[in-house]
């Protein structure tokens, strides 16, 4: 076989792209047959196996990225798919007054696996899913880079990114913000019931103490729990190894083995919380906002050693078809102004810088509170999600489900 | 064309069953089949998943699993048995007694279907709360411990499952009662049998058909159940369906989670080829027409 040159045979696809779009855009007009193919039909007649996914990589996607131009156009129907409660739906309706067209906001996204099991065929078949901006957490967001699942964002419609907040700038999986786009962020902690404790709780040993036997849940997903046991024995949970996050799962595990943990829950623990079933729970800061506002009882600490910080990101799936109305919605949503709206509403902690003075002014509880706007210390000690390889990813998610029970 | 009437009469049938077997063979002959080649591939999510004919994910999965099988069988048959204790004096008396009430208790017992299974679960979270009204009673009159609870264990799960499904348990039953002949009652009374020997020999032997269908319509969706073990029980009560979610959507181990599900497909049918013999329904199709 003739070597092929991984540049040219990019720029002759662009070049076969850009003439048949007629023809590629008749073929989505074949609504019917694209969703055959989406719903697996389309794999069992054609394909025996599941394709891999790891076709390219970050370098590839970001050549991509800086070649990126998606022109300004009329917005249209367009969709945006975000978690329920997660957005001030005033919010959505100035945007449509604002710029036109017609945004339909879906909350279908409760859980970043459910979601992804969802869509993933269409994504490995690269048939569009029919959204624009999807929002998913750090780990999740991180996949679809990795699997070059996304379509990256062409940064001159999105001026207003100058506003994200110097610590996010970069992560892993993404260094210079050509793909996710923070939405919110949230720390992982410690939610208690003060009268049932008796005192304030403080540190990630807490979860281990055998006074609250049986009375303590655990999130299910490593990738907030096994980093905050690690944040507890003073690793640097953002660089952990894949054996750190083993052990910590095994210290979990043990554990429950002796009754420590109630259940290992999702987002479910509210219950558990709120009805005094359990003392402590692993929790996530923006939740105990909401939570404390029923019940003033309920408070949220800051593990001492560090906490987790998680970050919901805005992506635009690969074979977007409404890109520049997505980015339109991003830079939007960068205005300080529209910002503190959505951070009074969801009580996460925002993305954008210059929020704080706007919200002292129209709602100073919230501008005040630690929660939303963690303190300079707490700030140094946030780390976020460490970076695995897929098969990592997998090892790491069964050591877990063992001790789950799944 | 050359069809006689005859053969155009025997085509009729087969014509009217088309759109049935179309659904049947899009939405299940071909996923199961689907299902069943990805159980026989091995790799992982990141190189692609390719067919080898692996048959030891079976054997591994049965070894690994076994465990959240037999607890699945254990709590789904646990399940059937009350919501047959419950189900049988409840239809009984709706097929007989329930005179003009009869419609209105038939709605009621359908009447969760209007909520969302999910909800109607989440609901039974505040209820069975530990310190709510409902265990604090039970904690008065001794059936719970001092310190006890009852969410998170398995008698939840159990109770859990036969509350969501009891009306498939009742409807069934309901059915095979009301179109009883009663005077076959009659007639066993006529002949000096006791109310209790007419009801073992004559109501019960009738009401068989309807026993099978409810215990299937419970049993088959019980064993495969992952949200009754999610809500109100722990990692200590999960079931296989909860194992196969796992597999599927957070460890992204496809042949596990699609050979996982073919074995509880087995099992299931074997033991239903058992039941319908004990029963003795070989007739089944005769006595429900």
């Amino acid at each position: 076989m003739p070597e092929l040159d991984p540049e040219r045979v990019g720029a002759e696809l662009d070049r076969l792209l850009s003439q048949q779009r007629l023809s590629r855009r008749r073929f989505l007009g074949r609504g019917a047959a694209a969703a055959l193919a989406a719903g697996g039909l389309g794999a069992v007649l054609s394909a025996c196996g599941i394709d891999g996914t790891a076709a390219r990589n970050l370098a590839q996607l970001q050549r991509e990225a800086d070649r990126i131009h998606h022109p300004s156009v009329e917005l249209g129907d367009w969709t945006f798919a975000n978690w329920p409660l997660y957005i001030d739906k005033r919010v959505i309706r100035a945007f449509d007054a604002r710029y036109g067209g017609h945004c339909r906001y879906v909350e279908e996204i409760n859980d970043n696996n459910d979601f992804y099991g969802k869509v993933r065929q269409q994504l490995q078949q690269g048939v569009p899913i029919g959204r624009d901006i999807v929002v998913l957490t750090d780990y999740m967001a991180a996949r679809w880079v990795r699997f070059g699942y996304v379509t990256p964002v062409d940064r001159r419609n999105v001026p207003n990114l100058d506003n994200l907040a110097p610590n996010l700038r970069s992560v892993a999986y993404d260094p210079r913000r050509q793909f996710a786009i923070p939405y919110q962020s949230g720390a992982i902690g410690l939610g208690y019931d003060i009268t049932q404790t008796g005192g304030e709780l403080k540190s990630v040993r807490d979860f281990f103490d055998p006074r609250w036997k049986g009375r303590v849940t655990m999130l299910a997903d490593p990738y907030d729990c096994a980093t905050t046991v690690l944040l507890g024995d003073g690793v640097d949970a953002s660089r952990a190894s894949l054996d750190q996050v083993l052990g910590a799962i095994e210290r979990v595990s043990e554990a429950n083995d002796a009754g420590q943990f109630r259940r290992f829950t999702g987002n479910d623990y509210t219950t558990d919380l709120t009805k005094g079933n359990v003392a402590l729970a692993m929790a996530y800061s923006g939740d105990l906002v909401q939570l404390q506002s029923d019940n003033p009882n309920l408070r949220f600490s800051y593990p001492e050693e560090g906490a987790m910080l998680f970050t919901d990101n805005m992506l635009m799936p690969a074979k977007v078809e409404h890109p520049y109305a997505a980015e339109t919605m991003m830079n939007y949503l960068y205005e300080p102004e529209v910002a503190a709206v959505v951070c009074a509403w969801v009580n996460y902690i925002s993305p954008v810088e210059g929020i704080r003075p706007l919200l002292e002014r129209s709602d100073p509880d919230i501008a005040s509170n630690e929660l939303i706007f963690p303190p300079d210390d707490v700030r140094r000690k946030l780390y976020t999600y460490p970076s695995f390889s897929t098969r990592q990813e997998q090892e790491m998610n069964e050591a877990m489900a063992k001790v789950t029970g799944a | 064309m050359g069809l006689t009437l005859s053969q155009r009469r025997r085509l009729v049938p087969w014509m009217f069953a088309i759109p049935g077997l179309l659904w049947l063979i899009l939405f299940f002959a071909i996923p199961l089949a689907n299902q069943a080649q990805v159980s026989l591939l091995s790799g992982d999510p990141e190189a692609g998943y390719t067919l080898t004919w692996a048959f030891d994910t079976y054997t591994h999965a049965i070894a690994d699993y076994k465990e959240q099988f037999l607890r699945s069988f254990l709590y789904a048959g646990a399940a059937t048995a009350i919501d047959l204790v419950i189900a049988f004096p409840l239809a009984y008396f709706m097929a007989y007694k329930a005179g003009r009430w009869r419609n209105l208790m038939l709605l009621l017992v359908v009447l969760p279907f209007f909520m969302s299974y999910v909800l109607r679960t989440v609901a039974w979270q505040l209820i069975l709360a530990d310190n709510g009204w409902v265990v604090e009673r039970l904690r008065d009159v001794g059936l719970v411990s001092e310190g006890g609870r009852v969410l998170a264990t398995g008698p939840a799960v159990v109770a859990g499952i036969a509350y969501n499904f009891l009306p498939f348990m009742v409807l069934p039953l309901y059915v095979a009662l009301e179109r009883i002949d009663r005077r076959f009652v009659e007639a066993a009374t006529d002949l000096y049998a006791s109310h209790a020997t007419a009801f073992r020999k004559v109501t019960l032997p009738l009401a068989i058909p309807g026993i099978f269908a409810g215990s299937l319509l419970v049993f088959i969706p019980a064993c495969g159940d992952f949200i009754n073990a999610a809500l109100l029980g722990t990692s200590r009560q999960y079931m296989i369906g909860n194992v196969v979610q796992s597999k599927f959507l957070n460890v992204l181990d496809y042949p596990t989670a699609a050979a996982l599900s073919f074995i509880l497909m087995t099992v299931i049918l074997i033991g239903i080829v058992i039941y319908s013999r004990l029963l003795g329904t070989r007739n089944l199709t005769e006595a429900a027409t």
